[in-house]
């Protein structure tokens, strides 16, 4: 029964994790920018959160709106002067990002203090299954983690900055010379991941603490969810979420948590070795 | 203008090897401390340049190594007085098996250098020897700094867990402990080794092939070069490289906790090496002693903008300064020695002209 409990619960943090990485797969799998700030942009949704819940009452769906909205506008400030500049050196992109991760940190930090913060969950109580317990915020994760996937890909597949993105991503020269204000599409594409960032952590803000340093290890845990996945796919991301979820989960009781991770990362790097395009994507032609 | 760029190099050499050298007889015993922590992590920042500055491999891990060789150093000096306390509180009372080769001291010592030399050669093998491009290897690095501190806190039993491992003696490896003064020029000598050392390889064959690589990999790869074998084996010669810096750096500190494994440890060197220019051995001594210097004075007094300042600086460094603050000067000066050859080049040819007229004429 515990194993059933286990895995019930690994489904609720891979769609936590989800959430989390689904911002990078849209940067990095897409745009191929290797954001290292992309930790403090989930910390800016969850400070929107705390921030806005300490006027009173407000319906949690404004906390997630707000919090895209600002942190999309930091990412689009961030893109605008920053990372425009560093197109095509995936290096230094990674070490600029780095940069900006440490002073949107730390001016966190000034603005809100070290202490750590809580936010109020919406929605309490839990439904009981024989044994299984599951709260309904858990719930709530998973049908947002679905939600924000839907949402997605209608953006990616079915709008005209969808096509455009797609086809950037594909052939830039050939898109600029149909047109397309390519520079224009780079700016909102980075700002949408990061705007999804931040809705990561709204949902994040009633789970854990929020603290100015909370960013950092779902970086890492992002960056191997879109690595295993296969970078520049959604299923990919989705898979990937599932997988690093259920397995912390399960693992986590047989072994330690820690121990799981590393096997975790064992596992990756193995299919790094064999695999390198990831689990899920297909060969480019 | 070889002749030039030696010079510049060999000039920054002289001065800062006199200066360092010079340093402990001005300096109070806490600034001697300081600097010969420096000294240290100046050999933490060549063995990282030899990764990302020589072989454009950017390396968020090598805190592992470098805390890897420092942690082996350090249960080897506790385990000299018996089973240590924090083994005593999870009921081993006696020193697990596999630590007992930590027991002896020059043995531990090698371990310290070999086994980041052979972590960093399963991770390069696995890594480079397929074809994925320099972006993964950031990744599983910096995944690899993740998880090694949070390795060290969980296995308390063995490592000591979070509080770290404090109290460690200077170098006892001739039975008693080394003085301060002479364990600094002890480093120092080592640092220059290290320089000199990593400044043949560079020079080599083997160097310049690196060299290629990190510009041009298919190319190198046509010409029949083994691209993999030669990032495994630099990857792995600098593991080798910064286990021995944790371990100098252990003595110096008197203490190592699993912070200093980490990745903050990792982003910080890399950080000293793109202030001072990667890709030169002397960019990573000046990067990571202007750094330090202004981290010892900034952070004492004002530690909210010290962080916020590293964060500026990289931006700005990456965005505008992209050789670093050496490299540039080191591009200056060669673009001023040509600029000066082509003048000279030109009065000479001027002035051959004038005397070839001269000569019609008084013909």
């Amino acid at each position: 029964m515990v194993y059933v409990q286990q895995i019930t619960d690994g489904v609720s943090v891979a769609g936590l994790l989800f959430i989390v990485a689904l911002g990078l797969g849209i940067t990095f799998g897409v745009m191929k920018i290797i954001n290292m700030a992309h930790g403090e942009l989930i910390t800016i949704g969850a400070y929107t959160a705390y921030f806005i819940s300490t006027w009173g009452e407000v319906p949690f769906i404004i906390l997630i709106l707000a919090a895209f909205i600002v942190a999309g506008t930091v990412g689009y400030v961030m893109e605008k002067l920053v990372i425009k500049k560093l197109y095509g050196h995936p290096n230094e992109t990674l070490l600029a990002t780095w940069g900006v991760g440490l002073i949107l940190q730390q001016v966190i930090r000034l603005c809100f203090g070290p202490e750590e913060r809580s936010v109020k969950s919406p929605l309490s109580g839990k439904i009981d299954i024989g044994q299984i317990v599951i709260p309904y915020y858990r719930l709530f994760i998973i049908a947002i983690a679905i939600a924000l996937l839907l949402f997605t890909i209608i953006i990616i597949f079915k709008t005209k900055f969808g096509m455009q993105l797609r086809s950037i991503s594909q052939n830039r020269e050939m898109s600029e010379c149909l047109g397309m204000n390519t520079a224009r599409i780079d700016t909102l594409t980075f700002a949408f991941g990061s705007g999804l960032a931040g809705i990561a952590g709204v949902i994040l803000a009633p789970l854990k603490t929020v603290s100015p340093t909370m960013g950092l290890s779902y970086l890492v845990d992002s960056f191997m969810i879109v690595v295993l996945g296969g970078v520049g796919s959604l299923n990919g991301t989705a898979f990937g979420s599932l997988l690093i979820g259920e397995s912390n989960q399960v693992l986590a009781t047989f072994i330690n948590e820690v121990a799981a991770k590393i096997l975790v990362l064992v596992f990756i790097i193995l299919i790094i070795r064999f695999k390198p395009e990831g689990l899920f994507r297909r060969e480019q032609r | 203008m070889q002749l030039r760029r030696l010079n510049l190099e060999f000039t920054m050499y002289v001065i800062i090897l006199i200066f360092l050298a010079l340093f402990p007889l001005f300096a109070s015993d806490f600034r001697m401390e300081i600097m010969g922590k420096i000294i240290v992590l100046i050999i933490f920042a060549i063995a990282v340049d030899l990764v990302w500055g020589y072989t454009g491999l950017l390396s968020f891990g090598h805190a592992v190594f470098f805390g890897l060789g420092g942690y082996i150093l350090a249960l080897s000096y506790t385990f000299q007085n018996g089973v240590p306390n924090f083994m005593a509180r999870f009921d081993l009372h006696e020193i697990p098996v596999f630590m007992k080769p930590l027991l002896n001291i020059p043995l531990a010592f090698l371990l310290g250098m070999m086994l980041p030399a052979l972590l960093a050669f399963i991770i390069g093998y696995f890594i480079f020897k397929s074809k994925v491009s320099g972006v993964y290897f950031s990744i599983i690095t910096l995944v690899l700094a993740q998880l090694f501190p949070m390795l060290i806190i969980n296995l308390q039993a063995y490592t000591g867990g979070a509080n770290g491992l404090m109290g460690l003696p200077r170098f006892p490896v001739f039975g008693r402990p080394l003085s301060l003064f002479s364990y600094y020029y002890l480093v120092l000598l080592i640092a220059i080794a290290v320089y000199l050392f990593a400044k043949w390889l560079t020079s080599s064959h083997f160097g310049k092939t690196i060299k290629s690589i990190s510009e041009n990999e298919s190319r190198a790869r046509f010409l029949s070069y083994n691209a993999g074998n030669y990032k495994i084996f630099i990857f792995a010669v600098s593991g080798f490289i910064s286990g021995l810096a944790g371990m100098l750096y252990v003595p110096m500190n008197g203490f190592i906790s699993p912070q200093d494994t980490g990745i903050m440890m990792s982003t910080l060197v890399i950080i000293w090496l793109a202030v001072g220019g990667r890709g030169y051995l002397m960019g990573a001594v000046v990067g990571t002693l202007i750094m330090n210097w202004l981290s010892e004075l900034l952070s004492e007094q004002y530690p909210e903008i010290w962080s916020l300042f590293l964060g500026l600086i990289l931006v700005v460094i990456v965005i505008f300064l992209p050789h670093g603050i050496y490299g540039s000067m080191h591009k200056w000066l060669a673009a001023y020695a040509n600029r000066r050859e082509k003048y000279s080049n030109k009065i000479s040819k001027v002035n051959r002209g004038v005397e070839n007229a001269e000569t019609t004429e008084n013909s």
